[in-house]
């Protein structure tokens, strides 16, 4: 186990290092002078130009401009927003927050609720049932997710005026932001009002999670089915049947821990396209997220903000991707007996 | 002069055949695939079905809503956007840029990511691991985050979308075929032949391909809704496609400033975005529960 830590941690290393690298390259092709891209100076004094110079080694050959840019973006400067004008460091800081807690709830209602439903369709006695599950995931996994978002706020939104379709909390509220987690900030919150603010934060909440929480729901159901079918077929269940176990104690105990193993890895898998789908989601219900940050950075020609928010979101991707591989060979010993058998 | 009926057994069907059957035996997976095959042609001649050109405007007829309304008329079937222009002329002009250009962009990525992904496979040790694990740092830019840095190094423009799934998509499939091709390379056939004294072009045409293919059409049917989902994401975002074009992201986008009058220019697009990938969904999993047996 711990070689096989060992060796994805390298590997979280190595690909972090070409993730940079190319970024790097591309940010020497934006169509600025490089000190601009790199800094966000638009109109630097003479004093600022050679700061700058100094720092990215701009006069050096490309590769000790790479380690320079390597070394400030390491030390945690990522220049400054040229529209904004503020530290893009924290600016991404204030964003970034907003953007975990709308994930973190959809993730959690897509698993909350896809895997019940998952094995309602893989052993339900109702055909019909298990059909029409089938029908709505495939929907719900080609349903445009703009669109979606678009539909559910004219419905719920507009037409019956149920639920805030913009923002992360009524202005009319304010919240001093400790964790960046509006739920948890307005809970933290020492003014009068914190249940009426918590309450409205939950409803800013409930659209957006929702939209963005239909992809992974849908795959989570189908793939929680095709593992339990898969699982169910085994010899050790049939054993646990022969035995007289209750179904309920063989589905917890021998079924589910089992065919929850493929839907852990199917998650890391699915990170890319949550990622897509949630930049999407963030500007549709202006989310003050990472993702309307960046797509606002690129409609600004931002570059700083752009090189910032890539880097940031494919990071995590890496290392939660990387995260979950480990977790899914730490409760999977078969995984790691193929690892050690291929090398 | 008949053919003479030697053996006693029944033809014993090959498997693509055998597929095909499994296959037709799905009502869904075909009726996706009539979907699919009225899109290509829809592809090739949509431009000479439209009975209106994409751009053309007409002015007396703003907003008009779709032609089951009371409001409407046959003329224009499905209504006009805020510019009165068609919106039945729009979509199927749209056929092209959406589904069209998405079957563009997995043939191309189809070839870059087939050669690495079949090189990186057959190859053992360091030079296989650098090749497979330097396209997973691409592998982890959603393809969006992709498109936004070849839109901000290359301007917008549904070109730059090219690029910019493209790009995205190549890893997915060079990590498909290359684990598909290393299984099977640790196989006992595949030695089998190799003792055989095949070289290595051969053992991978002949012997590991044919059990390769069926992960590449999996792979190939994913991407394609992924890349419709992509480009019109995009268009939506007005990073893709530009105002005046029919993408259909580009049509919702355009269409979103009269949500609430003419809710219409958002729908329709939608549906028909909806009615796309949902096709090329069914075929997709039409197949993979025909591939299936073949697999196991």
């Amino acid at each position: 186990m711990w070689r096989y830590l060992f060796s994805r941690i390298t590997l979280f290393m190595a690909t972090s290092l070409v993730m940079v690298a190319v970024l790097f390259m591309a940010s020497g092709q934006f169509p600025v002078s490089k000190a601009y891209s790199l800094s966000g100076v638009q109109y630097p004094t003479l004093e600022q130009q050679q700061q700058i110079d100094q720092d990215y080694q701009l006069h050096d050959n490309q590769l000790l401009q790479f380690t320079a840019y390597l070394r400030q973006r390491l030390s945690g400067n990522f220049g400054i927003s040229s529209n904004s004008q503020q530290e893009v460091l924290e600016e991404l800081e204030a964003v970034l927050p907003a953007s975990f807690e709308l994930s973190l709830f959809s993730g959690f209602i897509a698993v909350f609720f896809g895997v019940p439903i998952g094995v309602l369709a893989a052993l339900g006695n109702n055909k019909a049932l298990q059909r029409s599950i089938l029908a709505i995931t495939l929907t719900g996994y080609s349903i445009p997710v703009f669109w979606l978002g678009l539909t559910l706020s004219m419905w719920f939104g507009v037409n019956l005026g149920w639920l805030p379709i913009s923002g992360q909390i009524n202005l009319l509220y304010e919240i001093e932001p400790v964790t960046g987690f509006m739920l948890v900030d307005t809970l933290l919150s020492d003014s009068s009002y914190r249940i009426p603010a918590f309450h409205d934060a939950l409803l800013h909440l409930i659209l957006p999670a929702v939209t963005l929480a239909v992809l992974p729901f849908t795959l989570v159901v189908r793939i929680t089915r095709q593992a339990i079918l898969n699982v169910m077929n085994q010899t050790y269940i049939r054993a646990a049947e022969a035995r007289g176990l209750h179904t309920a104690k063989i589905l917890l105990r021998h079924v589910l821990p089992n065919a929850l193993i493929p839907v852990i890895k199917s998650i890391g898998l699915m990170l890319g396209s949550f990622a897509s789908y949630g930049i999407v989601v963030e500007v549709i219900f202006s989310w003050p997220g990472v993702g309307s940050w960046l797509v606002s950075g690129i409609y600004q020609r931002d570059y700083t903000v752009i090189q910032a928010g890539i880097l940031a979101v494919s990071l995590l991707i890496i290392f939660l991707s990387i995260l979950i591989d480990l977790l899914h060979t730490a409760i999977n010993p078969m995984s790691r007996k193929e690892l050690y058998a291929s090398n | 002069m008949p053919r003479i009926k030697i053996y006693q057994e029944d033809h014993i069907a090959s498997p693509m055949w055998r597929m095909w059957q499994t296959f037709s035996a799905n009502p869904f997976a075909v009726i996706g695939l009539w979907a699919v095959i009225f899109l290509l042609i829809l592809t090739i001649f949509a431009p000479f079905i439209a009975p209106y050109s994409a751009e053309m405007q007409d002015q007396q007829v703003l907003l008009l809503p779709p032609s089951w309304d009371p409001a409407g008329t046959v003329e224009h079937f499905l209504g006009t956007d805020d510019l009165g222009r068609d919106i039945f002329s729009r979509i199927l002009h749209g056929v092209q840029l959406t589904f069209g250009m998405s079957l563009l962009i997995v043939a191309a990525s189809l070839i870059f990511g087939f050669v690495i992904g079949s090189l990186s496979g057959m190859m053992h040790g360091i030079k296989s691991s650098v090749l497979s694990h330097l396209l997973d740092a691409l592998l982890s830019i959603p393809s969006l985050l992709m498109a936004i840095l070849v839109v901000a190094v290359m301007g917008p423009g549904l070109n730059n979308v090219f690029w910019g799934v493209g790009i995205a998509m190549v890893p997915q499939f060079v990590r498909a075929i290359h684990l598909a091709v290393h299984e099977e390379l640790q196989k006992e056939y595949v030695t089998a032949a190799k003792l055989d004294g095949a070289n290595s072009l051969q053992v991978f045409w002949y012997v590991i391909m044919p059990n390769v293919w069926d992960v590449v059409i999996i792979q190939v049917t994913m991407a394609i809704s992924a890349a419709i989902l992509d480009i019109a994401a995009l268009g939506f975002l007005n990073l893709g496609a530009q105002a005046p074009s029919p993408e259909w992201g580009a049509m919702v986008a355009q269409g979103l400033d009269n949500l609430l009058l003419a809710p219409w220019t958002v729908t329709i697009p939608g549906v028909a975005i909806l009615f796309t990938v949902l096709s090329v969904n069914l075929v997709g999993d039409g197949l993979r529960s025909a591939l299936a047996p073949i697999r196991n």
